[in-house]
């Protein structure tokens, strides 16, 4: 046994308060008067006693001796002694507290995985010797500080408690860098002005403990430049492996009859036994339809996994045994309004998170386009066959028009705006398809003419190129585009990118580099430009593109987006406060700042996030969680940082642990014995 | 002392039911007296009374009235008849109305008091010359020579007037009452006998005048069994004296030891002198003081 507060506490605390004790015994304050009929007898026995001799009076005082005994335990108590002292000679303590979806997998007495790392995290805190620092960083799609350096065990166990459970991916590069960022300015803070920084800081290396179940996307790529690894401690939480989630869906209109939806759900089972279950399609909350699915064992036991598995990496295509993946389709679901289409699994697994997804549809509509252009023969026969409102500008024409014209509400009239071999900056807030052309935006510009190139890289997944089969076009010539580092490239030439998406001020760019028709180097006439236009795919290209743009609501194109990324919503003009509503009934109110459209990144948690007031069509927004790897919720025990494997404990062994409650229930004990025998008036 | 007077006036000292078993009752003497004047007791005197007690020999001078003739018809001797005499019997009670007595609830003061009053009555009913006397640093009150029970009514007057104070000094009590009164006779001590000059001098001279002496110690439950607790001054209601003392279970053991040792010592003193000695807490009823402690140690009958 030791203490943590050391003798001293125990001392000054027992030199305060027994001297007093014991002279307030020999004072004996004031005694009460009694009348007798005689003291002779009385003298007597108190001559026969020798009462008075002070040595005597507190020797055979037990009242005062149990009373200098609860001040010794008193005492003794704030000396916090404790058992089995192994204190850590390393004073400064970073914990890294996962708290993304996985973690609320409820493990054993109904507690969540984020519960029992709580847990353990205050234990860790408990085992600190006094004096030493903690920081706390609690991590998920994103790291946040819950606790900066204190000393305080109290306030950081009440940090510990404050950390919301999120629906978030998990990434850990983001909370190491805090820890590495932190502890850089402990090691300057510690040292005194004027002097250079050293290594050996008066800091002392940290000691860094990692509380996940090892479900961490980003942990093959994770680096850990300056805490040594031997400091990290990685505590494995968790055992439950029963999981059935959805880890994709979509809900389209037909394209031939919009009134007619097309429901597809991804549903994958990542535990070791086979699940029989029903999904149910609701549209706005109303049953629409149920399928019976049955899915076989998808987990692996740990010796036949494969090692990227083990390594925390996000298992996505990797062998997965056969018949544990399985779409459901509903096909043929008539729904003409617009609506949340939600499909929900019914079945008893360990995580919630991943049994609803969301859809959010709009109404069927015509878009509203604006082709401006110096006389397409192709755009302007192909663009009136599709299901959309047209109306056809010149360059001129376009620049000249009046902002009523193209404008409503600070906004562009039209859906998408299609700007063909035209380089402009009237680009009110809204969608453009710029062919041959840029925005004359800050980061994008064209350089001079690329020709004799192939298009030899493209992203066939993108839903601007589903059904492109890119392979087949064959252009010209196109614009060197510039662009700036958030764009994302859909086609890529040898030396340039060919067709990217941009997303900056609430406005969203389609850039193609090339025209249908340019120019002619010798003749001046114009000629065309590429082959695509013959091709069948163009159409369907077109029409991909305008449905991309009008639909579009988050940067990354999706309809919905994953926990914890951000969401914008476009503001009309005088909004200056938008309420969101979000899935757990909280409402939180955004400053639009007189911006065009507001960012809300406060989505970790699945569900449907409401905006008002903003267009309707544009409303709401579906987070979902598709993530395999916070679906397989399979605890990991090895982590690999840095390229070294680090083996998950189980748990944390409490080292120290606190005697004094045990001393103060001594304490109350001796002081109940002390009363007893203060009221039964036995005095001896 | 106005709780004496509070006491008494609450309630009479003797009830009619009482007082109807007392006249049954006599007060009997182990010694016989010299009475004063003929009453219902055997004297030592030969004298008139119609009980034949002895014959002796005629000698000149004798009454001739008292002359057996029958016996001189038949022995021709003259032998005189004598004849017991019956004379009254001195019946004393010397109460103790030092302030001690006026300690406990009952107070001893009242219980003594109605001890004092049944004894007395008893006398009166039998004829007795009844002497009442209180003292407290020496004798206070004096009642003397009383007989008849008409003469009641004056014993409870007395004893309703006297009060209870100063230090109890029994030496100078028992010096004054032997003084005073030469007369033997029955003599009834009532007091607590904390008396810190010491009751033995004061018995003694009491003994020197051939009384019949009867000791009853009359303690309240306080003294015989105190519940007191804590750091206390107890002062001395007599003499104001003061102990300052730490109660505690050993403390009061060693007290109540004391006090066992106290009265076994005055008892033993009793009995080695021929004194009877009784003792009685306030809470045991006076009545049953009177009518059993007193009969079972032969002072009535």
């Amino acid at each position: 046994m030791s203490f943590l507060a050391g003798w001293t506490a125990i001392a000054i605390t027992a030199a305060v308060t027994v001297p007093p004790l014991v002279a307030l015994y020999f004072l004996k304050l004031r005694r009460q008067a009694v009348p007798v009929s005689t003291t002779m007898l009385w003298r007597r026995a108190v001559e026969d006693l020798q009462v008075n001799a002070p040595f005597q009076r507190i020797r055979n005082n037990l009242l005062l001796w149990l009373q200098l005994l609860i001040l010794l335990l008193a005492a003794f108590a704030l000396g916090k002694p404790i058992f089995e002292a192994r204190q850590s000679d390393k004073d400064t303590l970073v914990l890294l507290l996962d708290n993304s979806a996985s973690m609320n997998v409820e493990e054993a007495e109904r507690q969540t995985r984020l519960d029992v790392a709580k847990r353990q995290a205050r234990t860790a805190i408990d085992n600190m010797p006094d004096g030493g620092r903690a920081m706390i960083i609690s991590f998920a799609d994103r790291a946040d500080i819950v606790s900066a350096f204190d000393t305080d065990k109290q306030a950081l166990k009440a940090k510990i408690d404050e950390i919301e459970p999120t629906e978030s991916t998990t990434r850990l590069t983001e909370g190491i860098a805090l820890a590495e960022a932190y502890m850089q300015n402990l090691i300057i803070a510690g040292d005194q002005k004027g002097q250079d920084i050293e290594v050996k800081s008066s800091a002392g290396p940290a000691r860094v403990m990692i509380l996940t179940d090892g479900n961490i996307a980003d942990a093959a790529t994770l680096t850990v430049k300056n805490l040594p690894t031997d400091n990290i401690e990685v505590v494995g939480i968790g055992d439950r492996t029963d999981n059935v989630g959805i880890v994709g869906m979509d809900a389209t209109r037909r394209y031939e009859h919009p009134e007619t939806l097309e429901v597809f759900a991804m549903v994958r089972n990542f535990g070791d036994s086979k699940v029989t279950l029903d999904a149910h399609l609701y549209i706005n909350d109303d049953h629409v339809d149920v399928q019976t699915m049955t899915l076989e064992p998808g987990h692996l036991p740990p010796a036949d996994k494969p090692d990227s598995a083990d390594t925390g990496a996000a298992v996505v295509d990797s062998a997965l045994p056969a018949g544990s993946v399985a779409s459901v389709a509903f096909d043929d679901v008539q729904y003409e309004g617009s609506g949340i289409v939600e499909v929900r699994l019914q079945v008893d697994d360990a995580l919630a998170a991943d049994n609803k997804a969301w859809t959010v549809i709009p109404p069927p509509r015509n878009v509203a386009v604006l082709l401006v252009s110096e006389g397409d023969v192709f755009l302007q026969r192909l663009l009136p066959t599709l299901p959309i409102s047209l109306e056809t500008v010149t360059p001129a024409e376009y620049e000249q028009a009046s902002e009523d014209d193209i404008t409503v509400g600070g906004r562009s009239k039209y859906d998408v705006v299609i700007l063909e071999n035209h380089s402009t900056d009237r680009l009110p807030p809204g969608s453009y398809l710029f062919l041959g052309g840029v925005p004359k935006i800050d980061g994008v510009s064209a350089g001079g003419l690329i020709k004799d190139e192939v298009i030899f890289n493209w992203d066939d997944t993108h839903a601007v190129l589903r059904y492109v089969a890119v392979d087949t076009i064959h252009v010209f010539q196109w614009l060197r585009l510039n662009l700036p580092s958030s764009a994302q490239v859909i086609m890529e030439g040898e030396s340039s990118p060919v067709m990217a998406l941009l997303y900056q001020d609430g406005r969203q760019y389609l850039i193609s580099a090339f025209g249908l028709i340019a120019n002619d180097d010798v003749t001046g006439e114009p000629m065309l430009n590429t082959d695509w236009v013959v091709k069948a795919h163009f159409p369907i290209f077109v029409y991909n593109a305008i449905q991309y743009l009008a639909d579009a609501i988050t940067p990354s194109g999706q309809r919905s987006i994953q926990p914890g990324e951000p969401m914008e919503f476009p503001v009309e003009k005088g909004v200056t406060t938008v309420r969101i509503r979000r899935p757990d009934g909280f409402v939180d109110r955004i400053d639009t700042g007189e911006q065009p459209t507001v960012t809300y990144a406060r989505t970790r948690r699945a569900g449907i996030y409401t905006a008002d007031p903003v267009p309707e069509a544009r409303a709401k927004v579906a987070v979902n969680l598709f993530s395999d790897a916070e679906s397989d919720i399979a605890p990991r025990r090895k982590l690999t940082l840095s390229g070294e494997q680090v083996s998950a404990e189980q748990g944390i062994r409490r080292v120290n642990k606190p005697f004094w409650p045990w001393l103060l229930v001594a304490m109350v004990v001796v002081l109940a014995i002390e009363w007893a025998i203060y009221s039964k008036r036995v005095f001896v | 002392m106005t709780r004496a007077t509070t006491d008494v006036h609450q309630s009479p000292f003797l009830d009619a039911d009482f007082i109807a078993r007392l006249e049954r009752l006599e007060i009997v003497s182990r010694k016989i007296f010299q009475g004063k004047m003929r009453g219902e007791r055997r004297s030592k005197r030969r004298g008139e009374s119609v009980e034949f007690a002895d014959y002796r020999n005629y000698v000149v001078g004798d009454d001739l009235r008292f002359l057996d003739w029958n016996i001189f018809a038949r022995l021709d001797r003259l032998f005189l008849k004598l004849f017991l005499e019956e004379e009254d019997l001195h019946v004393n009670v010397l109460l103790d109305t030092s302030a001690s007595m006026e300690w406990g609830k009952p107070s001893k003061s009242r219980y003594s008091r109605q001890v004092a009053a049944s004894l007395a009555y008893i006398g009166l009913a039998n004829n007795d010359r009844v002497s009442l006397y209180a003292f407290g640093p020496g004798l206070t009150y004096e009642l003397a020579g009383l007989r008849g029970k008409r003469q009641l009514p004056k014993i409870i007057d007395f004893l309703t007037r006297t009060e209870c104070s100063g230090i109890s000094d029994m030496t100078a009590a028992c010096r004054q009452f032997s003084m005073r009164h030469p007369q033997p006779g029955i003599l009834l001590v009532l007091s607590d006998f904390f008396d810190k000059g010491g009751y033995e001098n004061g018995l003694r001279m009491l003994l020197g005048r051939k009384f019949d002496l009867y000791c009853l110690q009359v303690l309240s439950p306080e003294e015989i069994d105190p519940k007191l607790t804590g750091e206390l001054r107890l002062t001395d209601v007599e003499d104001e004296d003061v102990a300052e003392v730490s109660m505690s279970r050993a403390l009061i053991n060693r007290y109540k030891h004391n006090l066992q040792a106290y009265c076994d010592t005055l008892r033993q003193y009793c009995t080695r002198r021929g004194i009877s000695y009784l003792f009685s807490s306030t809470d045991v009823p006076f009545d049953q003081v009177v009518l059993t402690y007193l009969r079972r140690k032969g002072l009535l009958r």
